[in-house]
């Protein structure tokens, strides 16, 4: 038997083969959106085991077939969940070929850029939510999809503002989606040329045209706060104005212009001086390399590993992560040069990590989905399903300012009444177009305790099972549960 | 009306709340609060005027329209203020692009209410600490920490035989250790009220009588869910078609009095509740000076800003009126904005407590707050 720490050490040596029941390599196929038909295994311990936790952090919450077949892997435990680790982090290995072909249904997402303003921006809005519903429900490269989210709110941009409302579709894609288990570095020059995020933080309106032009600080701020070095980063007022500086001359053509959404560099209106950020000197008449610049400089910088460490942390342990993991987590960055994977990896293989059974607490898109996710929901991710979201005040893409949703329980107190609004909703059938199959559930589990330990990922206490009522009533009370609000 | 002993939320129940109107289709405010004094007013509107012996008069310089006569008693008990010439720099003079500009307050991400709700030092909130009466989500909303677009009072109801899961929730959540111990008891408390509020049959007080219109039953809604302090801290409603250009008359008549008759009706609903509720009349932009040919007028730029209740220094018109001078217009002939609708909401905002970050709400924008109160 091997341990977790040998495992991981092994990295690349060992081979997935070894893990039964994964899925390897592409299997060309059309089916449908189904769900995975019984019978199922429950979680049967008392406590949230080691194949629950990894389910649950890995994941937007376990689906009918996810403990069975993960438990089933290997042999231990351990051995199980390094197995849907590696598995996860090599998400181009997994076949996730349904939900791409549902996913392609929804044409305005893979419109090149000029294309996307030809959409009302309602429609757009409203298929971006829908796809990355769709995805946080049916995919299985479930980690990927929770960095998507993490890297949305990392470089979040609301859609609302200006010309985002095309062109946050091409950043979703281009930039996130393309970029989120790869190099911090690539991500980040993405990011920085993003035409919606040129919009969203001012940046196309950073120039220098002449003595008396004040170039614009807003991106290079969040920049250095929230993108890289983070607020305690170690940076000041005046590496802000030089950073600004750089960006100068950087735009995107507007609506009235043709090529509209471009990303251009206007030398006339670059700001060409030398400049000194963070202590390093950037001679004058570098012209639009002075970009490429202020990345090396900030990509992998000690202050934005750490940053990023404290993030990745409180994502996937603790609200307050422990500074232990953290410092883990930011050498593993640093020494890999900003791949994403080995962070994660590093991260997963903290005794931190390890032990956080159950101290996060599902922001309201993470319940609403792991709840469809739990019951084997049939939904089509619409309107009615959005109109959860907003009362939540967790809908994708409509965070107004940019440090994006918070990743902390204390702000999503106030959401339990729409919580509990959604578990008797979603238990009773009344939620338009997406429909729960209890009873089919139930019996694919072996009875009721079973369900019950599956949405709970432990055994029910008595409290937790209704004694009276339908079955709807106490899927309702499961749902609506403490114990359902953490993951 | 009883004060209830529990809090619904952390935040103490906010009693303040903020009611917005947006009379969409851009009103005509030299229809709603002629300006009586002024010659050239008359001029330039020879036919769809408010003839000087027809106004109600309120300074002397400004009256009523006669269709806003129930406004009059909230003058004379001075909570209702008028701001003249008032709206925002957006020279598009269209409906969509106006109405955005000013509902996102700037070129911005998300609406200025949201961010208010949101960039305060007081959280968390209820959840229903915002409501969109009416089946539009407003953009002024956007980015809330919760909104929402609210139907009837069934929408906040776990409904039926919910005693006993509720009882099972309470005792769930009694054992938590942490902030969930917390929101499940505030979550509780609310639905309690809820469920009071919604299983008895609202009865307006003081004499209020609201129409049978939406517009009536919306503010009526929103009065009962003020008396019933499940933390409202934020309602929207909107007053559909003032798109004035042919037979204006025929057009603002009807919505001038639902207006009045729903305004008039929830103040005196709320009675001393008034002082503690802010009501905020807005449209997108005013209308042309001259009137066209078809007993119409086309789109201008200043309009009018309706102020009522929350101790604002009512029974005046606050601020400057720049006139109807020739000299004094802007573009093809239109009523100047000397009253950036942003001026006029930020004292408002802060009114209602809770260190509302300024600058995060209205962004680029140097504030110089007009004086409310």
């Amino acid at each position: 038997m091997i341990t977790r720490k040998q495992f991981l050490l092994a990295g690349a040596a060992l081979t997935l083969s070894g893990c039964a029941n994964i899925p390897l390599g592409f299997r060309p196929s059309f089916r449908k959106l189904e769900p995975d038909s019984g019978p199922f295994k429950a979680p049967d311990s008392d406590s949230v085991d080691l194949i629950s936790h990894v389910i649950g952090r890995l994941s937007f919450g376990p689906r009918a077939g996810d403990f069975g077949r993960i438990s089933g892997s290997a042999r231990t435990q351990e051995e199980s969940a390094n197995c849907y680790i590696e598995e996860q982090l090599a998400p181009e290995y997994i076949d996730d070929s349904a939900l791409d072909h549902a996913i392609r249904r929804i044409e305005s997402l893979s419109e090149p850029l000029g294309e996307l303003f030809e959409y009302k921006e309602k429609v757009l809005l409203g298929d971006m939510t829908r796809a990355t519903l769709l995805r946080a429900v049916w995919s299985k490269r479930q980690l990927y999809e929770k960095m998507v989210h993490f890297w949305t709110d990392h470089f979040n941009i609301d859609s609302s503002k200006g010309d985002c409302r095309w062109l946050k579709a091409a950043d979703d894609r281009d930039v996130i989606r393309r970029h989120t288990l790869g190099k911090f570095p690539e991500l980040l020059r993405a990011s920085a040329r993003s035409p919606a995020m040129l919009w969203y933080l001012d940046g196309r309106v950073n120039r220098k045209q002449n003595d008396a032009d004040k170039p614009n600080e807003n991106y290079a701020r969040e920049l250095l706060e929230l993108h890289t070095l983070g607020i305690r980063g170690g940076y000041t007022q005046h590496d802000v104005m030089e950073v600004a500086r750089c960006f100068t001359g950087w735009t995107v053509r507007t609506v009235s212009q043709l090529n509209k959404g471009r990303v251009e560099f206007h030398p006339e209106q670059h700001d060409n001086g030398e400049k000194t950020v963070l202590g390093q000197h950037i001679p004058g008449g570098l012209g639009e390399k002075d970009f490429d610049r202020i990345l090396e400089i900030v990509s992998l910088h000690p202050a934005t590993a750490r940053h990023l460490a404290e993030k990745l942390c409180c994502h996937f342990i603790a609200d307050e992560p422990p500074a232990s993991a953290v410092g883990e987590v930011a050498r593993t960055f640093l020494s890999n040069r900003g791949d994403i994977r080995a962070a994660l990896r590093a991260l997963f293989a903290t005794p931190d990590f390890l032990a956080a059974r159950r101290t996060k607490i599902k922001r309201p898109f993470e319940f609403v989905v792991s709840a469809l996710r739990a019951t084997q929901a049939e939904t089509d991710a619409g309107p009615a399903l959005f109109d959860y979201l907003v009362r939540m005040g967790h809908a994708p893409f409509q965070y107004p300012t940019p440090e994006g949703y918070s990743d902390r329980a204390g702000h999503w107190m106030g959401t339990l009444l729409w919580r509990w609004k959604f578990a008797t909703a979603i238990s009773r059938n009344e939620i338009p177009a997406t429909t729960v199959h209890t009873e089919r559930c139930i019996e694919d589990f072996g009875g009721a305790q079973g369900f019950a330990a599956h949405i709970l990922g432990r055994r029910p206490l008595p409290d937790e099972i209704a004694a009276s009522g339908s079955e709807a009533d106490k899927l309702s009370l499961l749902l609506a549960s403490p114990e359902f609000q953490r993951f | 009306m009883a004060i209830p002993i529990a809090a619904v939320s952390s935040n103490g129940d906010q009693r303040q709340t903020l009611i917005v109107i947006f009379l969409r289709g851009a009103a005509d405010g030299l229809t709603l609060v002629p300006p009586v004094a002024d010659d050239n007013y008359y001029r330039s509107r020879p036919r769809i005027r408010v003839a000087p012996e027809n106004a109600i008069p309120l300074d002397g310089s400004f009256g009523l329209h006669p269709l806003l006569k129930p406004l009059k008693r909230v003058w004379d008990d001075g909570h209702l203020a008028i701001v003249h010439a008032a709206g925002s720099e957006d020279d598009s003079r269209s409906h969509f692009d106006a109405q955005d500009f000013v509902e996102h307050g700037g070129v911005a991400a998300g609406g200025w209410l949201g961010r208010f709700l949101r960039f305060r030092d007081r959280t968390p909130q209820s959840p229903l600490s915002a409501v969109a009466l009416g089946r539009r989500f407003p953009e002024c909303l956007r980015g809330a920490p919760s909104v929402t677009v609210m139907q009837s009072m069934d929408d906040f109801s776990l409904g039926q035989k919910s005693d006993d899961l509720a009882a099972r929730l309470a005792r769930l959540y009694a054992t938590q250790p942490d902030l969930l111990a917390v929101a499940g008891r505030d979550t509780l408390n609310a639905l309690a009220r809820i469920e009071r509020m919604r299983t008895s049959v609202y009865r307006p007080e003081h004499g209020a009588e609201y129409g049978t219109d939406g517009f009536s039953l919306e503010l009526r809604q929103a009065a009962q869910l003020i008396k019933a302090q499940v933390g409202l801290e934020a309602a929207s409603l909107d007053l559909n078609n003032w798109d004035s250009h042919f037979t204006q008359d025929a057009i603002m008549n009807p919505l001038m009095a639902r207006l009045a008759q729903g305004l008039a009706a929830f103040y005196a609903d709320l009675g001393p509740a008034i002082a503690h509720t802010t009501v905020i009349v807005m449209t997108e932009f005013g209308r042309r000076v001259q009137e066209n040919s078809s007993f119409g007028t086309d789109h201008g730029m200043g309009s009018v800003m309706i102020l009522m209740g929350g101790g604002v220094r009512g029974g005046r018109v606050l601020g400057k009126w720049p006139g109807l001078a020739s000299n004094f217009l802007t573009g093809p002939g239109d009523s100047q904005v000397v009253h950036n609708y942003r001026n006029v909401l930020a004292p408002v905002l802060l009114r209602q407590g809770g260190g509302p970050d300024l600058p995060v709400i209205f962004p680029n924008f140097q504030l110089q707050p007009l004086d409310v109160y």
